[in-house]
């Protein structure tokens, strides 16, 4: 079977597979990941004890992060070029709320991939070929700040993380539509309503941790993340002070403790605002 | 032995119900429209269709009184064996229609809803909002679909049907065809030829019939051959938005619903209509008609419009005729779910809303009575014998015409919601004996018949598209012929006007002769297309003229006032009864010479020849129509003692009406 | 400048006010299309039918060169055929019921007529839109009764099932939804050399069946699978449904609800075949 006929023959499947993906999990990840960065509104501490506990997966977070992040994200990504090269977007003859809205979905999704292709480059191991991987989860808040100092990478993970909210919000109100949620236009609108409100606080979010990182005293989060990694080394019975630190981190599975290293009851600040689930990577910073 | 092949040409109600039951009976059925046939004329009737029903039959209602409706409000100007057969069919027709997903009106428990509609006392019509024959439609198209995508049926829409294929012995056998599009032409065999061509509003210009209906194919058959009956009836129908490119039906069901015809009592009432008290307001109707109110029979109702606009001078407007339907009483959700799409269109192509102003209407040219004559063969019971293949033959052996382009039904005059009714029934019934006629051994037609046939019409394709230097534009000239059809030839008729007009129809066909076309191109050229059904339009109109000019009565659509017979002026009872006695004499005579339908025949010289067919009154004696008429109670007093007298002299034709009357009961 | 006065064929004369109308005129498939500018004289109460007819009348452009008569599809007149569909100013409608005075209002420049550009033009103002009604085919949007012979009456229903199914029975087959539609893209397969009629048709409706469906088709699926018998062929519905350019093709932009002309609630009925469509992929998954 050719994969053109698979896809026809398929279609159906692949087309609400890419609208479930959209949601679980690549839409779940979107908020975990945006509510983790914005607790760097509550200092490096704060955010430091999230990442750490993401990390907390050890070696299973490698595979967590391919299986449910980037494949169903490249997955999405995929169908959905495919889906915007087949249309004719209209908005200029049928200028409709509908329509705006129908435009504005396929070209925040665009840009949402390429803002994410750039932002994975730059901060995650992933992009350390290529002279990016610059995150160090063992100092996450600093390292993230740095990278997102300059004012104009900061406008552009502006539009990147609107983008993609706009894209998930959106997505939220025809994927009801699509799978038969809401039917009747009044349910339409009332979902509708949900899905703005949504989207505001996920704008919030994200604009909240960009602006919290550029408040960030990068040199004082340093300390913070240093002291917090003496401990956890500490408690693991490591030497203080391995790590050098800064710019050009060293790889990310270096820095990972091994697996039978890590005492679950260690982290410092237990927080029932964090959720974890094993879908927030080593990619936080700044989005 | 292979299936018979029947070419069916026309997708409206009938074509469509015949393709289907022709397809069902395992005939292969090539089905030919103007336009894709989901675009049929017959998405324009509103109203309903009629037939006797569970709930009218408990007040008193039945088959029998739905054919005395029919024949009487037609002024007895059709042959009844067909139009008790029709009555008989409705109730299965409406069930058929019901089981095909036409979304009729409900009731609370659910059952289908009825109104009541002109020239009855029973709410016999069901109906699907205000859109029922647009409802009817698409539950046939549905169904030929489906025997499309089966194979069974082919259809050729955008095509043109030329001329029928007659062989020496005079039997269709197929037709010459035009494809619009590619202007190929084509020679289609056939067993047996359908018509299903509806009506010829465009020989009246603006009407509110659609485009497609010139009436093209039947003045082709008609020009080859096939007797044309009662071409003078043409219903005008009472309410129709006046508009620049047609006229749009306002659905009799605007009364139906309680709608109130009305015009103020001072000419040209600058006040706002809303404003104008009871006392200032003439419900002329009502006040003229207390049985049937605003909901008289159409060609009462029109001429009453007609007459209080021209001859009491009571129009709304002083330039444009016209008087008001009024809804604005009736509460606004009612409205909605009973008549929202008629009050849409309104307020569409008006911008006025029908639901909060009185609605301007005035006549306008509706419905084809006479058409194609058609045969039938009449059953022991005295209805249509299913399978005969006579049932809708026309005076050509194998060429059948169906719906409203023949004149079996509905006489002088035609009842609301019973075209619906004929459409269908036609279309189903006579199908079996189309089956039984194609399916007949005969000898194949020869290719050479169809050969010249083709060669024939595309010679005279192209003889118009080279003619050069005329001058003549077609459109000009079909303005000038729908101009002068709708001045003499509708509501009012008189003979120095009817005469004067049939020679001016004759000039307007030569100037046709010398029409240049504006587009000379093979592809897709509507110009050609209109122009050869413009030609085809004089054979019709001078065959309605001449009709109109020879029958000196009044009947029905026809309305003479020469020849009209006045109600009762005396006012002292033996007045009355002698006026009553003499009126009933002449009424008698009239009957003697004119109860007869007008059959036009295809003239060498172009000119019609009309002769005249005995009616089939076997089953309800004539009577006189006396909607409204003065002293019409002392009339019908007299008429009804003639009656008695001559029952129990002669007592045979009573018997036989009444052992046929207890058969349907 | 809403009407210039026509005076230089009238001798100076004070005459009548023309509307300026520009046509995208094509004379056959696969030719280069052409604008062309006629003058119309202006009426009260005008539609763009009685332009078109007034051009035809005409039968000379704005130039005054002799030009042939445009051809358009139209029939009722009344908005209820679906046949006279085409882009007045930019936006899918129906010519009969655009009136040229609120064009106006909308446009005082004049009016544009184009032919719908989602259907292959035939000529001029007129397309092909066999690829609609194939989509009514590919649903089978029809009750499949065992025969038009007397079974006695249809189920019953109620009245506010008749008041949900009227709606969507008021299609037309315009395809105004299916213009305006993002998602739903023209297919055109002009026919091949030394090709039978039969081979072409078979090849067109193949092309057809790779294609998007479109709104009506949806809208007509889920009126007969609300319908009692109708709904006896629910599966093979949603078979087509949720097949190769079925109903996931739908965009959400919701445009075909917004130029319907019947107002038919079309992207309720997407929504509720959308819904059908997860609980039939569900049952086939896990109940068979």
């Amino acid at each position: 079977m050719t994969l053109p006929s698979f896809v026809s023959r398929n279609q159906f499947l692949i087309y609400r597979l890419f609208s479930l993906s959209g949601l679980v999990p690549v839409g779940a990840f979107l908020v975990v990941h945006l509510l983790t960065n914005a607790s760097v509104l509550g200092g490096a501490a704060s955010f430091q004890s999230r990442v750490d506990l993401i990390h907390s997966l050890g070696p299973l977070l490698i595979p967590a992060e391919f299986a449910l992040i980037f494949l169903p994200m490249l997955f999405h990504a995929a169908v959905g070029f495919a889906i915007i090269a087949g249309g004719l977007p209209n908005v200029g003859s049928y200028p409709y709320m509908g329509n705006v809205r129908y435009t504005l979905q396929r070209a925040t999704g665009m840009i949402a991939f390429a803002f994410i292709l750039w932002h994975v480059i730059q901060l995650h191991w992933l992009g350390a070929p290529l002279g990016g991987g610059r995150f160090d989860p063992h100092h996450a808040t600093s390292t993230a700040a740095t990278v997102i100092a300059p004012l104009g990478v900061s406008l552009l993970y502006a539009i990147g993380v609107l983008s993609a909210v706009f894209h998930l919000s959106n997505g939220l109100w025809t994927i009801g539509i699509t799978w038969g949620l809401w039917t009747s236009p009044a349910a339409m609108q009332r979902a509708n309503v949900i899905s703005i409100a949504v989207g505001v606080v996920l704008a919030a979010a994200g604009l909240g941790a960009i602006g919290g990182l550029r408040s960030t005293d990068v040199a004082a989060a340093r300390q913070v993340e240093t002291r917090m990694d003496d401990f956890k080394r500490m408690m693991e019975g490591k030497a203080p002070g391995a790590d050098a630190g800064g710019h050009g981190a060293p790889g990310f599975p270096a820095t990972v403790p091994a697996a039978d290293a890590i005492d679950l009851r260690a982290p410092s600040e237990p927080s029932a605002l964090v959720i974890p689930t094993p879908t927030t990577s080593s990619i936080p910073a700044g989005n | 032995m292979a299936q018979p092949r029947v070419l069916v040409v026309g997708g409206g109600l009938a074509g469509l119900a015949a393709s289907m039951r022709l397809a069902e009976l395992g005939v292969n059925v090539d089905l030919m429209s103007l336009v894709p046939v989901k675009r049929s004329h017959s998405v324009c009737a509103q109203g309903g269709i009629n037939s006797v029903n569970a709930l009218t039959r408990q007040q008193g209602d039945n088959e029998w009184k739905h054919l005395d409706d029919t024949v009487y409000g037609g002024d007895f100007l059709q042959h009844q064996p067909p139009v008790k057969e029709m009555a008989d069919w409705g109730p299965r027709i409406i069930d058929l229609m019901d089981r095909l997903g036409v979304p009729f009106n409900r009731t609370p428990e659910g059952f289908r809803d009825q109104r009541r509609f002109g020239g009855t006392l029973y709410k016999r019509t069901a109906f699907a909002g205000a859109t029922t024959g647009q409802q009817l439609l698409y539950a046939l198209d549905e169904q030929v679909r489906r025997f499309e995508a089966e194979g069974k049926i082919r259809k050729y829409e955008f095509w043109d049907f030329l001329t029928p294929v007659l062989d020496d012995s005079g039997r269709c056998r197929g037709a010459v065809c035009q494809d619009m599009v590619s202007m190929q032409f084509r020679s289609f065999a056939a067993d047996a030829v359908v018509l299903a061509t509806g009506g010829c509003g465009l020989v009246y210009g603006r009407s509110t019939m659609s485009m497609v209906c010139t009436g093209s194919a039947v003045s082709r058959v008609y020009q080859a051959g096939a007797a044309y009956g009662n071409g003078e009836f043409i219903q005008v129908h009472p309410t129709a938005i006046p508009g620049a490119d047609k006229l749009r039906l306002m659905s009799e069901s605007a009364r139906g619903e309680g709608g109130r015809v009305w015009v103020p009592r001072t000419p040209q009432d600058p006040r706002d209509p809303r404003t104008i008290p009871e006392a200032d307001r003439y419900y002329f109707l009502e006040e003229r008609y207390p049985k049937y109110m605003n909901l008289v029979p159409r060609d009462i109702a029109t001429r009453e419009i007609f007459d209080i606009c021209t001859t009491d001078g009571l129009s709304v407007e002083k330039d444009r005729l016209c008087v008001y339907l009024d809804l604005t009483h009736i509460p606004k959700e009612t409205l909605d779910r009973k008549l929202g799409g008629i009050l849409d269109i309104y307020e569409k192509f008006q911008g006025v809303d029908p639901r909060t102003a009185p609605m301007k209407i005035f006549p306008a040219v509706h419905y084809s009575m006479g058409g194609l004559w058609v045969d039938y063969e009449k059953s022991p019971t005295g209805g249509m014998l299913e399978g005969s293949p006579r049932n809708q033959q026309t005076s050509v052996p194998g060429l059948y015409a169906i719906g409203e382009c023949d004149y079996q039904y509905h006489g002088a005059n035609r009842l609301g919601a019973n075209s619906l009714l004929s459409c269908i029934f036609s279309g189903l019934f006579c199908a079996a004996g189309v089956q039984a006629s194609a399916g007949a051994k005969r000898a194949p037609a020869a290719e050479s018949l169809f050969a010249s046939a083709l060669r024939r019409e595309e010679e005279r394709h192209e003889a118009l598209i080279q003619r050069r230097g005329g001058g003549e534009n077609p459109y000009g000239i079909h303005h000038e012929l729908g101009d002068l059809m709708t001045r003499v030839a509708t509501v009012v008729r008189r003979n120095d006007q009817l005469a004067a007009a049939y020679d001016e129809t004759c000039a307007l066909e030569e100037r046709w002769r010398r029409c240049s076309l504006s587009d000379t191109g093979n592809w897709t050229n509507q110009n050609v297309v209109f122009t050869k059904s413009l030609g085809d339009m004089f054979p019709l109109a001078k065959l309605i003229l001449k009709g109109a000019l020879l029958r000196d009565e009044c009947r029905g659509a026809h309305y003479k006032p020469d020849f009209e017979m006045p109600g009762i002026a005396a006012t002292d009872p033996e007045g009355k009864r002698r006026e009553a006695e003499q009126w009933c004499d002449r009424f008698e005579a009239n009957t003697n010479k004119w109860l007869k339908s007008t059959i036009a025949n295809h003239g060498a010289d172009g000119h019609p020849k009309i002769t005249y067919e005995d009616i089939d009154t076997s089953l309800i004696p004539p009577r006189p129509r006396l909607y409204g008429l003065v002293g019409g109670e002392v009339i019908e007093e007299v008429w009804k003692e003639r009656l008695r007298a001559r029952e129990a002299k002669g007592g045979q034709a009573a018997a036989r009406e009444v052992g046929v009357g207890a058969a349907q009961s | 400048m809403i009407m210039k006065t026509d005076d230089h064929d009238h001798g100076g004369q004070t005459s009548a006010r023309t509307i300026p109308v520009r046509v995208l005129r094509q004379d056959a498939p696969g030719q280069e299309s052409y604008w062309e500018r006629h003058d119309v004289p202006w009426e009260p109460n005008m539609n763009v039918i009685s332009v078109l007819q007034k051009v035809a009348a005409i039968a000379r452009s704005q130039d005054g060169r002799p030009v042939a008569p445009v051809a358009w599809d139209c029939n009722c007149l009344e908005e209820v055929c679906g046949s006279c569909t085409m882009l007045i100013n930019g936006r899918t409608r129906m010519a009969c019921s655009a009136l040229v005075d609120r064009l106006l209002e909308e446009h005082p420049d004049g009016i544009e007529l184009r032919p719908m550009s989602k259907f292959p033009v035939v000529r001029d103002l007129v397309v092909d839109r066999r690829r609609l009604f194939h989509s009514l085919e590919r649903v089978k949007a029809w009750v499949p009764v065992d025969d038009s012979f007397d079974h006695g009456p249809g189920p019953r229903i109620s009245p506010e099932d008749q008041e949900e199914a009227y709606p969507l029975s008021e299609c037309m087959s315009c395809g105004c939804c299916l213009e305006a539609c993002p998602q739903f893209t023209r297919i055109e397969t002009p026919k091949r050399e030394g090709e039978t009629e039969e081979q072409f048709a078979a090849r067109r409706a193949a092309a057809f069946d790779q294609g998007f469906i479109g709104a009506h088709a949806v809208s007509q699926a889920v009126l007969f699978n609300k319908h009692p018998t109708g709904k006896m062929i629910a599966d093979e519905r949603m078979a087509a449904l949720t097949g190769q350019g079925g109903i996931q093709m739908c965009g959400n932009a919701q445009n075909c609800v917004a130029v319907c002309p019947k107002h038919i609630p079309l992207t309720r009925s997407i929504a509720r075949a959308g819904r059908a469509a997860t609980l039939w992929a569900l049952k086939k998954l896990f109940d068979r």
